[in-house]
């Protein structure tokens, strides 16, 4: 049987070597310099940072070393919450890795199973900057400790093809006869089961309490309604995956499906008229949260881990991956840290992004939930609506 | 006797291996699979439940083994259709500079990753892909035909140019065991070239056909990719609907679905044995 070493003796040397083989990269090393808004004193320290391949920043995460001392290892996690969460509880995951970043939903329950361990966010001086109502996503709190922080946000709706449908303000365009065979959705149940209960609430007065997690009545009523709908042929595909999306949009194999804000943006490099719908039904918010693993805890890596999170708040982060993703740390240092090095950075791009990502969530937003209460049947739903 | 000694001995590094990446995880994951689902531990814990292989009857799930099964089966088939003329094309027609050439071209395939060699086919098949693009130019149709991706037909299609190679090698090798004095006898009789294959040829490389057709049918029951890539919405394989079941921790389920999987190929391939007589591929002639 699997389970997390207790022992701990697995020290961080090995880890670096299990690190190293693994053929993660660490992070090289460079002159101390303390960044502009850290106000932590940064003793550094070797981090494990195993997260969503989006989150990566590459070379780049030298400046953590710079900045604060922190040898950063990045480790793509896979995204896919169901694996993480199982090898973080009784796999390996926590005797290897530090800190998580992962899509919200999961923290209760990893909290519950203690596999993470809370934030003490006064160790963490740049988090005050950090927009409140990131602070207030629901899924970072378990009994009143704060297990999760908004590390990187954005918002979802529909990618469709302003030429050929004007202007799309509802989710209701997936689910329209006249585009029948012409839309698509994720193969994942975890976006495509909330954007439908966000559509039959929002717009067809269903009585669902919260899109993000249906009860058992809830998710019936909405996966009926989408296997009433795949029967129907109205969905071409159901897409997995950046080449598959970019595809399906770039080759004009549908005109509307829901889905990531990248693929509008690279659709229009190929010169299609593409746009991100402002549904009225709202947006799917997304959070991928930074956790603080148990083992990290144990092995002494704890103020390490808090200096990671600080430098994550610190600006220079933010703004890369805004530049390189068009996601945004929900915090004002981004646009700061990047007017301040504008001579290196593109800080009007910056702005934008970090503006444009705010005003999404200005209106409604549902939270994206990876584990929602029922998470098993709506795998059984999910295989329904698959076999129907 | 000594030679079946040395023979023995000099195989036992391969036969420890496979036992140790092969036959031990399947035996674990089979006994696994009657466990049951610990919350407390996150784990499986020891138990003697049938409840995971009950569940396979729940939610359609059957119906995947089974049209996992009906894809593979007919991939199979047609790569043996496809791939039986040219293996005899390569070996009783080509010259050897030329069998080796097709044989090289056979594995073309292969130099590329099967992501993009499966993606590959959607730039083929779509709306805007090649096959279309040309049918709208030269008149056939007005409009792309939509039924060319995202359906069966693609399953089958990219399935096919995967997995190939695999019929066409055990049928050669099935072929060179083919006496020549047969064929030459059957024509010097009057025999037909339809007559001599399905008289002499074919029951002669039975095994080779069914050893081509275990390897494309092993393959494609294990394959995900092109049905995710060229299937329909949410079009399933045993392979998906394990990893679906995975990312929801249900352990215990997906150790069932090995294990009846395992099962059932393992039945096929001795009852094939059986029939075809999959072991006189290694007789000597």
């Amino acid at each position: 049987m699997i389970r997390r070493p207790t022992n701990h003796l697995l020290s961080n040397m090995n880890r670096r070597k299990m690190l190293k083989l693994s053929g993660a990269t660490a992070a090289g090393l460079g002159a101390n310099m303390m960044m502009p808004n850290s106000a932590y004193a940064a003793d550094g320290g070797d981090i494990a940072f195993w997260g969503t391949g989006t989150l990566d920043i590459g070379d780049m995460w030298d400046q953590a070393n710079k900045d604060a001392g922190l040898n950063v290892s990045f480790i793509d996690n896979g995204n896919d919450p169901g694996p993480i969460v199982a090898r973080l509880v009784a796999g390996n995951a926590n005797a290897i890795y530090d800190v998580s970043g992962l899509q919200g939903g999961a923290e209760r329950e990893l909290a519950q199973q203690g596999a993470i361990a809370p934030w003490d966010v006064s160790k963490i001086p740049n988090y005050d900057k950090v927009w409140q109502w990131a602070k207030d996503i629901p899924f970072l709190y378990n009994e009143g400790k704060q297990y999760g922080l908004p590390g990187v946000v954005n918002a979802d709706s529909i990618i469709y093809r302003k030429d050929k449908l004007g202007i799309v303000d509802s989710y209701g365009v997936i689910f329209d006869k006249k585009l029948k065979g012409r839309v698509a959705m994720e193969d994942a149940w975890i976006n495509s089961a909330i954007f439908t209960a966000m559509y039959l609430k929002e717009s067809e007065n269903a009585d669902i309490k919260e899109p993000g997690n249906l009860s058992e009545s809830e998710l019936g009523l909405v996966m009926e309604f989408l296997i009433k709908h795949k029967v129907d042929g109205q969905f071409r595909t159901f897409w997995n995956g950046w080449e598959q999306g970019v595809q399906l949009i770039a080759d004009e194999e549908v005109d509307a499906m829901t889905g990531w804000e990248p693929i509008v943006l690279e659709g229009q490099k190929r010169g299609l008229d593409v746009a991100y719908a402002e549904p009225i039904e709202g947006y799917e918010g997304w959070g991928n949260n930074l956790l603080l693993h148990s083992g990290a805890v144990e092995r002494g890596l704890s103020d390490a881990a808090h200096e990671f999170a600080n430098w994550i708040y610190g600006g220079f982060y933010g703004a890369q991956l805004s530049l390189s993703r068009g996601y945004v740390v929900p915090s004002d240092l981004n646009v700061e840290y990047a007017k301040a090095h504008s001579d290196i950075i593109n800080a009007d791009k910056v702005a934008e992004v970090t503006e444009h990502v705010r005003n999404k969530f200005s209106g409604k937003i549902y939270w994206q939930n990876t584990r929602p209460d029922n998470f098993q049947l709506y795998e059984q739903w999910w295989q329904r609506l698959r076999n129907a | 006797m000594f030679q079946i000694k040395r023979g023995l001995s000099l195989a036992i590094p391969a036969f420890l291996l496979l036992a140790i990446v092969g036959f031990i995880p399947l035996l674990i994951i089979l006994y696994w699979s009657f466990w049951a689902w610990d919350p407390s531990t996150y784990w499986i814990k020891p138990d003697l439940s049938f409840d995971a292989y009950l569940a396979i009857g729940e939610v359609g799930r059957w119906t995947v083994l089974l049209s996992t099964f009906g894809k593979a089966f007919f991939a199979a088939i047609l790569c043996l259709l496809v791939g039986y003329p040219a293996a005899m094309a390569i070996h009783f027609v080509a010259t050897s500079r030329w069998a080796f050439i097709l044989m090289a071209l056979f594995t073309i395939p292969f130099f590329m990753s099967y992501l993009i060699r499966a993606f590959s086919w959607r730039l083929v098949l779509g709306r805007k892909g090649l096959i279309n693009n040309f049918l709208v130019d030269i008149g056939i149709v007005d409009q792309p035909i939509d039924w060319l991706l995202f359906s069966d037909f693609a399953v089958m299609v990219g399935l096919v140019a995967s997995y190939l190679p695999f019929v066409i090698f055990p049928l050669i090798l099935s072929m060179q065991r083919v006496e020549p004095n047969f064929i030459a006898a059957s024509q010097d009789l009057g025999a037909s070239f339809l007559r001599t294959l399905f008289t002499i040829i074919i029951p002669l490389t039975k095994p080779g056909i069914f050893a081509g057709f275990l390897f494309v049918f092993v393959m494609s029951s294990g394959s995900s990719t092109e049905v995710k890539m060229l299937g329909g919405a949410g079009e399933s394989m045993i392979s998906i609907m394990i990893n679906d079941v995975m990312r929801v921790v249900n352990f215990p389920l997906a150790f069932a679905i090995s294990g009846v999987t395992i099962v059932l190929l393992l039945g096929i391939i001795i009852v094939g044995n059986r029939v075809f007589g999959l072991t006189k591929l290694f007789e000597d002639v």
